[in-house]
């Protein structure tokens, strides 16, 4: 499947996390938190994918592990048909210009003790990209200018205290950029803002993808908000994709048992609009010790004959749409 | 009559010797069986207005005037003793945050049981059994009332916290983002037990949250507030479908959907201002593109334009927003 127009290829990832057995327990037989269990897909280049589902679904372990800030228990991720977990320290330290990962609290990501021009200049000082002081100034204004902080000098001289959650979502975006990156994994990067500003960074996100020609992958709790920022939409439950497919179709048309009741639970913002909803038995378990079969099979409404033996794999029900179900 | 009445309630924090005005000048009924939804951005006042209400504000609060009736009873005047007797028996409230609501060394049972011996002289075994009725009541099993808080998964905390502001037969129950920290699936069927018990308690309930999706899913009124102030308030159908304040229109138009074609996205420009530097006239003049030069000189009146509607701005009901809603 992977092109030359492929700029991430994910192949059949798994990261397990080991729980200790206690001290006194008579069967030290070690069990695993499978946050991420045999995920595949591939990420077009200039595309945006958003990668969607409950918490504990594995979805910002799938982020991390994708930008090896944790190793993977197997699976390979292709960067430009490179093996990234087959780079030594010089290649990833490259790479890590490349993609780059934008987090969900720019409070906490941001020193509060650092000017903004330190801040957003920090990358290229720590990459040994800074030329001189004036070449590192302007470049951090012009990133600055990028994310519609204007006018930059202002802003280059304050510190994070001075400036709302939507200015500093927006620094944390250009230190980003300044680094010219392909890449951005960004992990729910309007969560913590409020409505009102919400849609101008997301707004701007897009602007941005157009300007630099920018892959992006959005990892997200909420569909509706999926829905405004990606083209294409993963679904994750338990550590798999449950289904994916182009986002509108996904929306409109969920073929996965899990999807539809996720899609038809979300709120929507009209009290005129009447759904119906599909609920589901009990809360999504943690991924330790899974039955064999579908691993939605115990909340799910439509058990077949093969869900309770063979894990279902993903197949294609439409051009681009995928789903790991075995109901028709 | 309305079950709770409050009227130009302001409550001021004092950090040193300036006066921050949390909330300055709200004013909305609610009835048994219906539900209002207070909503705005972070900072509006929509908590300090609950807070205000349960008189549970912190020691450097002070509610600066108006005032808040319950069932005919003015709050803002009872000594602490008297309103202690008011919390739980006639109004509890609903945190965000279920898991820290409980105490994480006690069993969730016993934590409730000494909530209704508390407030009503009732022997131990009552109320145990009065818990296990409880618990039935918001889909728990009885016997689970001896497990620790850490045993509950976050839906099923939320329902034990749901069961301890029933416990003695309350008017008034105030829910501060009570679904925020939950899935969608999850999320809905508490909202479901919410709603039920509310039908069946004959319960006014004051639903405070930043998402509007979730209001116009569960709130017979809304509530919007924006620093400090509540710029409008009506049954749910005409705030959403016929707002009359820009906050209102705009807030609304922000919040993306999963039904319906891809609509454009409103923002409004700016953040919402310093509540220890607010601007003149109206607070909203700033940011609101419909803005005139009356409207940074004189505060706007809170007045009601249609039957039940009601808005905080001069030019309510006259204003295009342009393209139907």
């Amino acid at each position: 499947m992977t092109t030359n127009d492929t700029i991430l290829s994910v192949q059949d990832l798994r990261k397990w996390f080991t729980l200790r057995a206690g001290l006194f327990s008579f069967n030290r037989q070690p069990s695993y938190v499978k946050a991420v269990d045999g995920v595949s897909f591939d990420v077009p280049r200039s595309g945006s994918i958003a990668i969607a589902g409950e918490s504990g679904c594995g979805k910002t372990t799938l982020a991390r592990t994708i930008l090896r800030l944790v190793e993977p228990t197997s699976g390979s991720v292709l960067y430009n048909g490179e093996n990234i977990y087959e780079m030594n320290r010089l290649e990833l330290s490259e790479l890590r210009l490349k993609m780059q990962l934008i987090f969900q609290n720019p409070f906490e990501v941001l020193d509060p003790r650092h000017t903004v021009v330190d801040l957003v200049g920090e990358g290229l000082v720590i990459h040994g990209l800074q030329e001189n002081d004036e070449v590192l100034h302007d470049r951090v204004i012009s990133a600055l200018e990028d994310v519609r902080l204007i006018p930059a000098e202002d802003f280059a001289t304050r510190y994070t205290h001075e400036l709302s959650g939507g200015q500093l979502q927006r620094i944390a975006i250009a230190r980003s950029l300044i680094l010219k990156p392909e890449l951005i994994i960004a992990d729910e990067p309007v969560s913590m803002l409020d409505a009102s500003i919400r849609t101008e960074v997301m707004n701007l996100m897009t602007d941005l993808q157009k300007e630099k020609e920018l892959t992006y992958i959005f990892i997200t709790h909420d569909l509706a908000q999926a829905r405004y920022i990606g083209d294409y939409l993963i679904i994750m439950y338990l550590g798999r994709i449950a289904e994916m497919g182009p986002m509108e179709d996904v929306i409109q048309a969920p073929q996965h048992p899990y999807t539809k009741a996720l899609v038809s639970n979300i709120p929507i913002p009209d009290p005129t609009v009447e759904r119906d909803r599909i609920m589901l038995e009990g809360e999504t378990p943690t991924p330790v010790d899974l039955p064999p079969g579908c691993r939605f099979k115990p909340r799910c409404q439509e058990i077949g004959v093969y869900c309770k033996e063979d894990e279902p794999i993903l197949h294609e029900v439409a051009s681009g749409h995928w789903v790991a179900c075995y109901i028709e | 009559m309305a079950v709770l009445e409050v009227r130009d309630l302001a409550t001021y924090y004092y950090l040193g010797k300036k006066e921050l005005k949390a909330v300055d000048g709200v004013s909305f009924d609610i009835e048994s069986r219906r539900t209002l939804g207070l909503a705005g951005e972070s900072g509006c006042g929509k908590t300090t207005t609950a807070y205000s209400i349960m008189r549970i504000l912190a020691e450097n609060g002070k509610i600066a005037r108006g005032s808040v009736t319950l069932g005919g009873v003015e709050l803002t005047e009872l000594s602490d003793e008297e309103m202690r007797q008011i919390r739980w028996k006639k109004a509890s409230i609903v945190f965000q945050y279920a898991m820290n609501a409980f105490n994480p060394v006690l069993r969730i049972g016993r934590q409730i049981v000494e909530v209704i011996r508390e407030k009503d002289k009732m022997s131990e075994e009552e109320a145990v059994l009065t818990v296990s009725t409880l618990f039935d009541e918001v889909g728990l099993k009885p016997e689970r009332q001896t497990d620790y808080p850490h045993e509950f998964s976050g839906g099923m905390l939320q329902r034990a916290i749901i069961a301890q502001a029933l416990a003695c037969d309350p008017q008034l129950i105030i829910a501060d983002e009570p679904v925020t920290a939950l899935d969608v699936i999850v999320q809905n069927k508490i909202l479901d037990l919410l709603r039920k018990l509310q039908d069946k308690y004959n319960l006014a309930v004051l639903f405070i949250t930043h998402d509007l999706s979730v209001v116009a899913e569960n709130c017979h009124d809304v509530g919007i507030m924006y620093a400090g102030n509540l710029v409008e308030v009506g049954d749910a159908a005409s705030v959403f479908k016929k707002s009359l304040h820009p906050y209102s229109y705009k807030l609304i138009g922000a919040f993306p959907s999963v039904v319906g074609p891809k609509k454009r996205l409103e923002f409004i420009p700016g953040s919402p201002p310093n509540l220890l530097n607010l601007p003149t006239g109206c607070k909203f003049h700033p940011r609101c593109p419909f803005a005139q030069s009356i409207c940074k000189d004189d505060i706007p009146e809170f007045r009601e334009i249609t039957s039940g509607h009601f808005a905080k701005c001069h030019f309510a009901g006259e204003l295009d927003f342009g393209g139907g809603q």
